[in-house]
């Protein structure tokens, strides 16, 4: 019991006082890290507790960082005040695509969101007065590396926050049983639609949130590079490699995953995506559970 | 509530939850019309189901299970929904296997389990789909002493089921479908030995 408040603790002051020690190449490397953390973690809220697969939630992120960035260019907002906007825009997008594709079932929502975000590509290209089309956006040049470091981690806390909260929470346990049987959640008395939304609300609202410091730290936009579904895609590995519906799982998923990419990338450059593959399928047979399997035996999602 | 297979029993069921709506007609529940309302809706007002086909949280521990639906379905907070769910789960013989998670436990415990979740929204109305069905007969008489108690409780039982030992202890009053139509109504004698309701079952030549 002491290790499960002992570890994060440690974990959280390491990485508190780790731009006292590192810069350079390792603080953009960490940085990089909780930036996956964060957008895993905001997956795994939705994705982990419904249930509900998002295969557009870079569509999200995409947004919060455009919406950060035009504020910053066109109206001179400073930043905070700017990425504050960009998550709102996210949540808000949310709960209006959800009513609509929240009606739907599993795969058909996965299907309709990775359309949506195709859509939100197409959007932003097109709108290109306000959001620099196929230019690209650029936003005012910020250099201080600490500070994206420390934004992301603030993130990526915030975001672990409201994951404890669900696992502690009215709200969480009725996402966890929409997960397991929804019309039985449904006739237990839970609104799950309302429920289903707020969650979908929170989710991007963290993803939004991620993109707007994405936005400010890497100064330069493009729609094809936010709006990817391969985006999508690492969200979703890292969450399910780890462990979805748990905490720790986006952590671990990410973090293993990002470090595996960066170490084999630069030992093997012609083959490593080969061999991250290889990594990715040995652990799905091995470890169905994600690799949080190996810290805990079979107990319920909630203890 | 008794009836051939395919006679529209468990559909009547969802349209009285809310699963699904119908086309014409309608439903009242307490002199209030329901039909066409949301689930979780008619659930707040009172009415309970349980599923033919058991429905747990599977990978949510047994308490949470009914912790859920006294919070939902009863309106309380954490702390009132543990006490109430306890409650529940001391009242199907549960309470031993709290911290157990559904796959752990025998289909006789499932439905028990559905039970307690379905009791624990406070209903006044409860809905048993086939709750015996596939039980042992020492395990249906288990349910049988448990349904009386809830009984006791004064919440109205309304049951489909195939085993008319549990119907004739249970039941005051019994229908008959047969082709989504309602073929007799009575105390479960009259109803046993009316011709109808025998030529549903058995075919023209025995009635």
């Amino acid at each position: 019991m002491r290790a499960k408040t002992l570890v994060p603790a440690l974990l959280i002051l390491v990485a508190a006082c780790a731009p006292l020690a590192i810069s350079g190449y390792w603080l953009r490397f960490m940085t990089f890290v909780f930036m996956w953390i964060g957008l895993a973690g905001s997956l795994n809220l939705l994705t982990g507790y419904t249930g509900y697969l998002d295969f557009g939630h870079t569509a999200f992120f995409g947004v919060g960082a455009y919406v950060t960035g035009i504020f910053m260019v066109k109206t001179g907002v400073p930043f905070l005040p700017a990425m504050l906007a960009g998550a709102a825009a996210s949540a808000v997008l949310a709960v209006i695509v959800g009513i609509p594709t929240m009606k739907l079932k599993g795969t058909y929502f996965a299907i309709a969101m990775l359309a949506f975000a195709e859509a939100m590509n197409q959007i932003v290209l097109e709108a290109d007065r306000l959001t620099g089309g196929g230019n690209g956006l650029s936003l005012p040049i910020y250099t201080n590396y600490q500070f994206f470091y420390y934004m992301m981690l603030a993130a990526v806390l915030s975001i672990l926050g409201a994951t404890v909260w669900f696992h502690h929470s009215r709200f969480g346990m009725a996402l966890m049983a929409i997960r397991e049987a929804e019309i039985a959640a449904e006739m237990s008395g839970v609104d799950t639609f309302a429920c289903k939304l707020m969650a979908f609300g929170i989710s991007a609202l963290f993803a939004g949130m991620i993109g707007g410091i994405y936005a400010y730290w890497m100064t330069f936009l493009y729609p094809g590079d936010v709006f990817n579904v391969l985006m999508t895609v690492r969200m979703i590995i890292m969450t399910f490699l780890g462990g979805a519906g748990t905490l720790a799982g986006p952590v671990i998923g990410a973090a293993f995953l990002a470090t595996i990419e960066e170490v084999l990338w630069a030992e093997f450059r012609y083959t490593y995506l080969i061999l991250v593959g290889a990594i990715i399928v040995t652990v799905v047979l091995a470890l169905p559970r994600g690799l949080v399997g190996l810290l805990r035996r079979d107990e319920p999602s909630r203890s | 509530m008794i009836g051939p297979n395919g006679s529209g029993k468990t559909t009547l069921f969802n349209v009285i939850s809310g699963i699904l709506h119908p086309t014409s007609g309608n439903i009242r529940y307490k002199g209030r019309p329901i039909a066409g309302k949301k689930p979780h809706i008619i659930c707040r007002m009172g009415i309970a189901r349980t599923f033919q086909i058991v429905q747990p949280f599977a990978r949510m521990s047994v308490a949470d299970n009914v912790l859920v639906a006294a919070m939902y379905g009863n309106g309380l907070n954490q702390v009132d929904g543990r006490k109430q769910a306890g409650e529940a789960l001391q009242l199907v013989g549960l309470a031993a296997k709290a911290s157990l998670t559904p796959n752990q436990m025998t289909t006789s415990d499932r439905r028990r389990l559905e039970l307690a979740r379905a009791l624990a929204t406070g209903p006044d109305l409860l809905l048993l789909d086939e709750m015996m069905a596939g039980l042992t007969p020492a395990e249906v008489d288990g349910v049988l002493e448990l349904l009386h108690k809830i009984q006791d409780r004064g919440v109205t039982i309304f049951m489909v089921e195939h085993i008319m030992r549990a119907v004739m202890t249970i039941c005051n009053r019994v229908i008959v479908l047969n082709h989504g139509e309602k073929i007799a109504e009575g105390s479960p004698s009259e109803v046993t030995s009316n011709g109808e309701v025998i030529k549903a079952y058995l075919g023209d030549r025995c009635a």
